[in-house]
């Protein structure tokens, strides 16, 4: 059962297509990732689909209410973690949780928000003396105060230190085991392919492609990747004509190339840079990446 | 009603434990008073000037005299009643005692005529001070005259001095100049919210504007009563300046000083939709309080601004603000009516609070 639905949904600014023609749909107790670098529309359309921006065109269900006519409803139903949010400096920590559980009607939630999100012994603390990531928690603890069925999270884990993220990530996967539905953006490769059920890339305020990571790799890459580093001297069309390769990117000094015969394409490549007398370093072989799929469906990389 | 109660109280904590806000909405405003008090304040001398009419040769008269004079509080001055009460109006005298003629006579046949105590009721010293001081000296001169009965009956006579200290004009003024501030700069609020995109999370859930703005108004509106009522009693308490205090007076003026500030936040939160940031807001806000502050009348009479300039004085929100504290704070002829300056504010109310919904934005 979707309970997100969007068909052709257009949002313009002056001569910017923010959201140009996006369709998708989340299914219930489904994590689902938006992919994409910034600007690529994915916060507009979040916006849009909280009730929070006006659509220009297209059709939207969110638990079958329009958020454009019915945001009120919607509202009471759906938690919200905003970006770029800088609460209440002064108000300390359950106190913030206590005046945004107000606004649905409810009162005396914050412990169990405050372990669940690992703020407990912050609960004293003014806002404006919790770490970056602490503030990040917190405000997804405010999305949890009405214990919405659907949560919308954007970049939540933007800022954090890769331990306070992998603590957020066990935080979102209880969410989904708990039955809640959960839309995520993010530009971290690793964090879709380890919580998103299902991805859907974008770019330029479309989406170019919707599948689970695994097989959204898959269908692009039969192959496994090479990387290396080089001073400068083969050109990506010369190491796409080595045999084997199907696909090759440079980025500075760093080169990826796909290979469906590793031994082949590797032996090939080493002679190559033996003959050019370029120092062929750092060789690693690794699995395709969602990464890796941005780069060949964008010609970018997602940080860019 | 939860959801109002909580963003009340959310505001007032981060009011409360902002201590900048705290010393610009209490502390500065009373900085202003102390200053100009301590500059202007006529009080300062330890004597009260009393005018004594004695119109009685008698020898019990002659004892009243002798005992108001070796009061050292007390500067004697004589001379005929009429002049003396101008004296008293102008505020050359603290009180006035009138001995009437035949008053020995009036002792020796047992039944004592009245001596009149005349006094400026709107002086709070006059009542706390300078009446009991000449009420303890009667009592001396029971003593002396009869040691049984009370001879000097007071009559109480007051009457209000029409002139005013520069202390009882400025005063008012600042109250009025603190409302306007407290008024504008209260605006910053939403504008902060607004940069720190927590309007946008509030909008994000079901609590209404009408709530957010109504919480922002409830603690406004107890800034600006609780600022001037702490101005206002202070004033009174160490420069003891004028005040219409009966309960109608001081009803209307806290009625004044709301609907000021009402207008003044509505002025605040019109000129907040045009700044993007909290600092960006404070040079706008400067610009339209600082002249306003010289020209409105707050601390020298409209009388002393130039002719050109009126026009432009006399629509200003200040201008009637700062007329309709002064009218009820010590009353006398104003330039601008009460019910004038009172339609003018609710006319600044109404147009700035239409603006200001139709430019409202959430991000």
């Amino acid at each position: 059962m979707s309970v997100i639905e969007v068909q052709d949904l257009r949002k313009t600014y002056g001569d910017v297509k923010a959201v140009d023609g996006v369709s998708f749909a989340v299914e219930v107790a489904e994590v689902f990732g938006m992919l994409g670098p910034n600007g690529a529309g994915k916060t507009t359309t979040v916006e849009i689909l909280e009730g929070l921006r006006p659509r220009d065109s297209g059709a939207v269900g969110v638990l079958g209410m329009d958020p454009g006519r019915d945001a009120g409803n919607l509202k009471r139903k759906i938690g919200v973690q905003l970006q770029q949010v800088s609460l209440y400096p002064r108000l300390r920590v359950a106190e913030v949780i206590e005046l945004f559980a107000s606004f649905y009607g409810r009162a005396g939630v914050a412990d169990h928000l405050l372990s669940l999100l690992g703020l407990e012994e912050r609960r004293r603390a003014f806002v404006k003396d919790l770490s970056g990531g602490q503030q990040q928690r917190l405000s997804v603890a405010l999305a949890m105060v009405n214990d919405p069925p659907i949560i919308f999270l954007d970049e939540p884990t933007t800022g954090m230190d890769p331990q306070a993220r992998r603590s957020l990530w066990e935080t979102i996967e209880q969410f989904k085991a708990e039955g809640r539905t959960v839309l995520l953006t993010t530009h971290y490769m690793e964090e879709a392919e380890r919580l998103c059920d299902r991805v859907a890339v974008m770019d330029h305020g479309r989406i170019i492609a919707t599948d689970s990571p695994e097989d959204l790799v898959r269908t692009h890459f039969a192959e496994d990747a090479i990387e290396f580093s080089q001073r400068n001297g083969l050109a990506e069309a010369e190491i796409e004509s080595l045999p084997a390769v199907v696909n090759a990117s440079i980025q500075g000094d760093r080169v990826s190339m796909f290979s469906d015969d590793v031994p082949a394409s590797m032996a090939a490549l080493l002679q190559l840079g033996q003959e050019r007398g370029e120092p062929i370093q750092n060789l690693r072989l690794r699995r395709a990446t969602l990464e890796d799929v941005f780069l060949k469906l964008t010609g970018r990389t997602l940080r860019d | 009603m939860r959801a109002l109660a909580q963003l009340t109280l959310a505001n007032t904590r981060e009011f409360v434990r902002d201590r900048a806000a705290l010393f610009w909405t209490f502390a500065f405003p009373l900085l202003f008073v102390l200053i100009f008090g301590l500059v202007f304040s006529r009080d300062s001398a330890t004597q009260y000037e009393i005018g004594l009419v004695n119109e009685d040769a008698s020898p019990q008269a002659g004892v009243l005299v002798d005992t108001l004079e070796a009061m050292d509080v007390f500067d004697l001055s004589g001379g005929n009643l009429a002049d003396e009460i101008a004296s008293l109006e102008d505020g050359d005298r603290r009180a006035v005692i009138a001995i009437p003629s035949g008053w020995g006579a009036s002792i020796d046949s047992g039944s004592p005529m009245p001596v009149d105590i005349h006094y400026d009721e709107t002086r709070q010293s006059s009542q706390q001070v300078v009446v009991p001081v000449i009420l303890q000296a009667f009592e001396v001169v029971d003593r002396t005259l009869t040691r049984s009965q009370p001879v000097v009956r007071p009559a109480f006579q007051t009457l209000r001095s029409e002139r005013l200290s520069t202390i009882d004009f400025i005063v008012p003024g600042i109250v009025a100049f603190s409302v306007m501030n407290a008024g504008v700069f209260g605006a910053v609020n939403i504008v902060s919210l607004r940069e720190r995109r927590v309007l946008r999370r509030l909008q994000a859930t079901p609590v209404s504007r009408l709530t957010l703005v109504s919480a922002d108004l409830i603690l406004r509106m107890v800034l600006v009563l609780a600022q001037s009522a702490i101005l206002i009693v202070v004033a009174r308490l160490v420069f003891d300046i004028r005040l219409n205090s009966d309960a109608g007076s001081l009803a209307g003026l806290a009625g004044v000083v709301v609907l000021g500030g009402l207008a003044f936040l509505a002025i605040g939160f019109f000129l907040g939709s045009f700044t993007k940031t909290e600092q960006g807001f404070f040079p706008v806000a400067q610009v339209v309080t600082f002249p306003m502050m010289f020209i409105s009348g707050v601390f020298f009479p409209l009388e002393f601004m130039p002719d050109w300039l009126r026009p432009v004085i006399n629509v200003l929100p200040l201008t009637h603000l700062a007329e309709a504290t002064r009218q009820l704070m010590i009353g006398g002829a104003t330039t601008i009516p009460m019910g004038v300056a009172v339609a003018a504010m609710a006319a600044y109310l109404v147009v700035f609070v239409a603006l200001a919904v139709r430019l409202f934005r959430w991000e």
